[in-house]
């Protein structure tokens, strides 16, 4: 899992450095990070699994075997949390 | 783990279930309180109330349980489309059609139930202490409606995505709003009758 938050002030991570592994290139700066990486694991999960069932909650939900609204409430949370995240 | 699992399956199905599922489910134990409640002289006249009346019919049990029904739907519909954005009047119907499921309870109880002459009580309402199962079933009927009024503010929190002090006030002022609502349409509709 990608480490998005400073371990010492909690404060939001940048990229720095990144490396080509095949000609051991470095490429340094200050890059902001995905804002879906920002996510917890579980709701990257989650958005991973909406993109590969078409966007459908209700499938979502029979695989998941919870409910469509806690599913849909899942999503609310997540879009909440990107919207922060974007602010 | 265990106990979680069921403290969920008691008191917060609606993760697992909702919609035309819960409303199916709830149907079930709708008609089970109409049919056992008939033969055990239990009535369900409000969306939190039971009542013991005897000689009551069918058809009275579930004209009043479907007055039960319909205004704690439509309160809580009304209720949620005041603090939340999208979401579904099935959800809403079937969680809060399974929320009176506890209610079941209180009539296999009171079926075993000896009830003891109305006119007996009226003359001496001490006299109900005498039926160590109507003590029961009487005791009984707390936990059933606390339990069956968690079943109702899950079912709503689920199917409506609110959280916080808004929910909770909203679900408390909608629940008196549905029992006020209910109480008036049966005395209404059962007038007519």
């Amino acid at each position: 899992m990608l480490p998005t938050y400073c371990p010492g002030c909690h404060a939001q991570l940048k990229v720095k450095c990144m490396k080509c592994e095949s000609c051991q290139t470095e490429v340094t700066g200050l890059y902001d990070l995905p804002v879906l990486a920002l996510l917890p694991e579980v709701d990257q999960q989650f958005v991973l699994r909406f993109v590969k069932n078409s966007g459908s909650l209700k499938e979502m939900a029979s695989k998941l075997k919870l409910s469509y609204p806690t599913v849909r409430n899942m999503l609310n949370e997540i879009i909440s949390k990107l919207n922060s995240y974007e602010k | 783990m265990k106990s979680k699992n069921l403290s969920e399956f008691l008191f917060n199905p609606f993760t697992r279930i909702a919609g035309w599922q819960a409303f199916g489910i709830g149907l079930i134990f709708i008609a089970l309180m109409g049919v056992i409640g008939t033969y055990a002289n239990i009535i369900f006249d409000g969306v939190i109330d039971m009542h013991i009346e005897h000689e009551t019919t069918l058809t009275h049990s579930f004209i009043l349980l479907a007055i039960d029904i319909i205004s704690l739907v439509f309160v809580m519909f009304v209720a949620g489309l005041f603090i939340a954005g999208k979401f579904r009047f099935v959800d809403i119907l079937g969680t809060m059609t399974l929320s009176k499921a506890p209610f079941l309870l209180l009539a296999i109880v009171g079926f075993f139930t000896k009830m003891p002459d109305m006119s007996d009580v009226l003359k001496d309402p001490f006299i109900m202490l005498s039926s160590p199962s109507l003590v029961f079933l009487l005791l009984l009927s707390l936990p059933v409606i606390l339990w069956s009024i968690a079943l109702m503010y899950n079912g709503f929190k689920v199917s409506t995505g609110a959280k916080g002090t808004k929910l909770t006030i909203t679900f408390i002022t909608a629940v008196f709003v549905a029992e006020i609502i209910s109480k008036v349409l049966i005395h209404f509709i059962l007038k007519r009758l």
